[in-house]
């Protein structure tokens, strides 16, 4: 079920500039990767989605959910990852875990520390997986996420 | 004037093999009507080609009929469900419960944890409780199955 995703970095560094210009260090904030069908080891496209959110955490807006829903039927992809901020530390709180986009094992949760002000990459991040048994498990983000 | 000269032309058509007669301009409620169609039951009209096969609602809204169109009935039909952008058919009946349509789809989909999915038609999400015919699922209706909440913290 794992996968191992390639990522350009000019993703990662739109994925920052969300979360910075949308949380400005003040608000947790959330971008989701996604891939074609075609080919989904290659994320190729992030989105940021409608939301409300304050210090510690964020709400995605229901109708915007319902039409990207729709659009990724019309566009054939998928959402792969899951990114937001902690304010703090990065983990993944119960929130996190009962409230993900995507339920399927092998789906993503990448967890960005300080609003993502921090260096653009990887430093701190957590990342957590859907296992078949639904529960989520820590992973190494070497080993499903390759920066290119 | 014409429309009424119109209105008044029989063509004959044929429901689950029976050859009948018709008005070419007539309702979903006649067809149903003219041929004995429990409500139970949906009519379909045979559509020639790849294309699907068009449903007829028991309501007055006008259908146009052609000489010889075909038409059929069945309990079971077809629906669509999209999750995380694939689109795949099930087949339903009106009376099944929304809830076991959701848990066929989250099965077939192989969502893990899945508490928080519904399916939703039109941005509304469905009653798990009402039968399909109650929360107004039709055939080829295209139904979305996704979280009623996403969130973090």
């Amino acid at each position: 079920v794992s996968t191992l995703y390639r990522l350009e970095r000019g993703l990662l560094e739109d994925t920052f500039r969300h979360f910075r210009e949308c949380g400005r260090g003040r608000h947790e904030c959330q971008a989701l990767w996604l891939s074609a069908w075609s080919q989904p080891g290659i994320l190729t496209k992030v989105v940021h989605p409608r939301h409300s959110a304050h210090l510690g955490g964020f709400v995605l807006d229901d109708d915007w959910l319902n039409e990207f829903w729709l659009e990724l039927g019309t566009t054939n992809m998928g959402i792969r990852v899951q990114v937001h901020t902690h304010p703090g530390e990065a983990f993944h709180s119960h929130t996190d875990d009962e409230f993900p986009i995507v339920h399927t094992p092998g789906f993503l949760s990448l967890v960005i520390p300080n609003f993502g002000l921090g260096p653009v990459g990887f430093q701190e991040a957590f990342l957590t997986e859907i296992q078949p048994d639904g529960r989520w498990k820590e992973v190494p983000i070497a080993s499903r996420l390759v920066l290119t | 004037m014409s429309s009424h000269q119109d209105a008044d032309l029989l063509v004959r058509i044929h429901i689950d093999g029976q050859s009948l007669e018709s008005q070419d301009s007539t309702t979903g409620v006649a067809l149903y009507a003219l041929a004995g169609i429990a409500h139970s039951r949906y009519l379909f009209r045979e559509i020639a080609g790849d294309a699907e096969d068009e449903p007829i609602e028991p309501t007055d809204q006008p259908i146009h009929l052609q000489p010889d169109d075909h038409f059929y009935s069945q309990t079971a039909f077809k629906v669509w469900v999209l999750y995380n952008g694939v689109k795949k058919p099930f087949e339903v009946r009106p009376e099944e419960t929304v809830k076991r349509l959701l848990d066929e789809a989250i099965r077939i989909f192989g969502a893990a944890n899945p508490h928080t999915l519904s399916l939703f038609k039109g941005g509304t999400e469905l009653p798990d409780g009402q039968t399909l015919k109650e929360a107004g699922v039709k055939p080829h209706d295209l139904l979305l199955l996704r979280p009623g909440a996403v969130k973090g913290g």
